[in-house]
């Protein structure tokens, strides 16, 4: 019996390990190539760089100045951490409102968000677009107010499901003990979230320091760019010739912040999932 | 000076299509400890929450202290209150939970940590203040949630059913713990509870209410010794008293019939019951009033055959069969008594209640 779990335990750890090897795979072959000249990134992407194909740093200083690489990921930062922001404190209170009142308008709007969440992008990308550019949002400030409502559906729906298991009587004591409800939700039900607040914050960041698609429709390759957009951008060169050794150092360089954001944050990711499961 | 007068309170829920308390009117005096009791679904927790400013009053007019408080916000009516499920803030250490409310009133550090060390003394949660509530048992979060209760030196201490979430041995421990607080601060208490034991022990008064009327507001000794109704009588007293149908004849004196057995009606309730001859009545015998003692002419004795006999060390319940009826006797008796016996049972004619079969009200 103990054998028999031992024979599906490790058959389970080797799957696993595979499944990592293959989500790992992308990461390692930019890294690896980040620091070979472009002829060899073509050649032989999948070796290790020798002392012959090797670049040290050359590619990241090219990347870095041909991408306009310190004003892109300035823009990206600004978007992410403002939209971020922006998403969990007004959904966590979005949240709070639509299960704490209970009545036949907060059940529409809760429907409403969660409707929102399976609605493909693409299905909405052009008439979002159009009316981005008709109401001047297509700037810094306009994709935020764009991001915070994309990211509103899973995130009302994340934190609904966490404060339905906040009991109301600590509510209830706050109120009694002088909160008003704005005092209420900020020094008691906010601090209460903090898991459920950092895995929202942390799904959504990864989302749009990551995205692609909406910021190339809506701010363009001009100024306001983004760091992808950037990225694949000014490292195109002319028929469709890109500078790969440099592509790969700048995709490090824009994966890197939110990679280590993550690694700080993921136990909370955990404790946000679980939390509210069982009661304390 | 908290005295507490209820005056025609009415509460509805969805906008009066459901009347949870039709007409509740009562005074609880200044000091006083007072606990609501009653069945699930009674309206005694909506009381205490329409005290503690938590739920809306639909009609009449609630005063604390001789002020109006219907429309005054819970922070401003000076009372406190302690939740069954404690509330206490999780993200908090205990001073912190304990300091919060303080904090709130911007009262000076130094007088909130006075306050807070004054109040963790008397609770015995000295060594825990720098904990956060989830490290606690639940007995010492109670105390935790008493503490925050205290440091407010509030007017009118409010409790919703705080025990009934601890073990029945820190049950007991915690009853006693509270009613030394009472006499200790000489504040206002009203306290809520499903548990008669707990009313029974703990109040000066007790509000005994089913479907949001109160049936009785009294004494504890006065609610077991004189029950308004067979609600009171049933609830107040464990086991609960047995209810049997009876008549009243008119045969050499009134003389009480029920299953079979027949006893002279106790002297003073010859006149209350002449108005019932002939009639059907409830009569009332609290388990503990059974007897396996000698007949004598003020006593009853009936002969039953026992279902189930339980030994509960000094006293034995038996379970017997009366015209249909489940009945109880709690004897002391150093006999021992199995399934099947038929024993001899006595009760006092002065201890046996009677009701009315219609209005269920306590007759004389």
């Amino acid at each position: 019996m103990r054998s028999k779990r031992n024979i599906i335990n490790c058959l389970i750890y080797v799957l696993l390990f595979l499944l990592a090897v293959i989500f790992l795979a992308p990461i390692f072959i930019i890294l690896l190539n980040s620091v070979k000249s472009n002829f060899y990134i073509s050649e032989s992407p999948f070796t290790f760089p020798t002392d012959e194909t090797f670049t040290g740093i050359q590619n990241f200083i090219k990347g870095f100045t041909q991408s306009d690489f310190a004003k892109a990921f300035f823009n990206s930062a600004f978007i992410t951490v403002f939209s971020v922001a922006g998403i969990v404190l007004l959904t966590s209170m979005t949240a709070w409102y639509i299960i704490r009142i209970k009545n036949k308008f907060t059940k529409i709007i809760y429907y409403l968000f969660v409707f929102s969440m399976i609605v493909p992008f693409q299905m909405v990308m052009y008439t979002m677009t159009y009316y981005a550019f008709e109401l001047n949002l297509n700037n810094r400030l306009g994709i935020i107010l764009i991001y915070l409502g994309f990211g509103a559906g899973l995130s009302v729906f994340m934190f609904s499901g966490f404060i339905k298991s906040i009991p109301t009587e600590i509510e209830e004591a706050a109120t009694i003990d002088g909160c008003s409800p704005i005092k209420t939700f900020f020094l008691i039900v906010f601090p209460i979230l903090k898991p459920t607040a950092i895995t929202v914050a942390i799904l959504n960041a990864m989302w749009i320091w990551n995205d692609y698609l909406l910021p190339y429709l809506v701010l363009g390759s001009g100024e306001n760019r983004t760091l992808p957009v950037a990225v694949q951008m000014a490292l195109t060169g002319g028929y469709g010739n890109k500078d790969m050794g440099a592509l790969m150092a700048m995709l490090v360089l824009a994966i890197l912040p939110i990679i280590i954001f993550y690694l700080f944050c993921q136990k909370y990711i955990i404790k946000g999932v679980v939390a509210g499961a069982v009661k304390g | 000076m908290a005295k507490i007068k209820f005056n025609n309170i009415v509460k509805s829920f969805d906008n009066g299509k459901f009347t949870v308390i039709p007409n509740l009117s009562f005074e609880i005096e200044d000091k006083e400890f007072v606990v609501l009791v009653g069945p699930s679904g009674c309206g005694k927790s909506t009381t205490l929450r329409m005290i503690a400013g938590l739920e809306d009053i639909t009609a009449g007019e609630l005063y604390i202290d001789e002020k109006k408080v219907n429309d005054i916000p819970p922070k401003d009516r000076d009372i406190a209150m302690v939740f069954q499920s404690y509330a206490l803030y999780p993200h908090m250490t205990v001073y912190k939970n304990m300091a919060f409310a303080l904090k709130l009133k911007k009262m000076p550090k130094e007088e909130i940590d006075k306050k807070v060390k004054w109040a963790a003394k008397i609770l015995d949660i000295e060594p825990y203040l720098d904990r956060k509530p989830r490290a606690l048992s639940g007995g010492q979060r109670q105390r935790v949630a008493l503490g925050r209760a205290m440091v407010r030196n509030p007017k009118v201490f409010l409790l919703d059913e705080p025990l009934s979430n601890l073990d029945a041995k820190l049950r007991t421990e915690m009853r006693s713990q509270i009613t030394s607080l009472h006499k200790r601060l000489q504040t206002t208490f009203v306290y809520v509870t499903h548990d008669q034991t707990e009313a029974m022990t703990m109040a000066d008064r007790i509000v005994v209410m089913d479907k949001g009327v109160i049936q009785q507001f009294d004494t504890p000794q006065k609610l077991y010794n004189e029950p308004a109704n067979m609600f009171v009588a049933g609830f107040i007293g464990s086991p609960q008293m047995n209810f049997i149908n009876a008549a009243v004849a008119d045969d050499k004196g009134i003389k009480i019939r029920f299953s079979g057995y027949e006893f002279d009606a106790p002297k003073t309730k010859i006149e209350p019951l002449k108005n019932y001859i002939g009639k059907e009545i409830v009569l009332g015998i609290r388990p503990e009033h059974f007897t396996a003692g000698n007949k004598d002419k003020n006593t009853c004795e009936m002969t039953v055959k026992t279902e189930i006999a339980e030994m509960t060390g000094s006293e034995t319940n038996i379970y017997f069969d009366l015209s249909g009826k489940r009945c109880i006797a709690r004897i002391n008796t150093e006999k021992k008594i199995a399934d099947g016996d038929c024993v001899k049972l006595l009760f006092s004619n002065e201890s046996a209640y009677f009701f009315d079969k219609e209005t269920t009200q306590v007759i004389g």
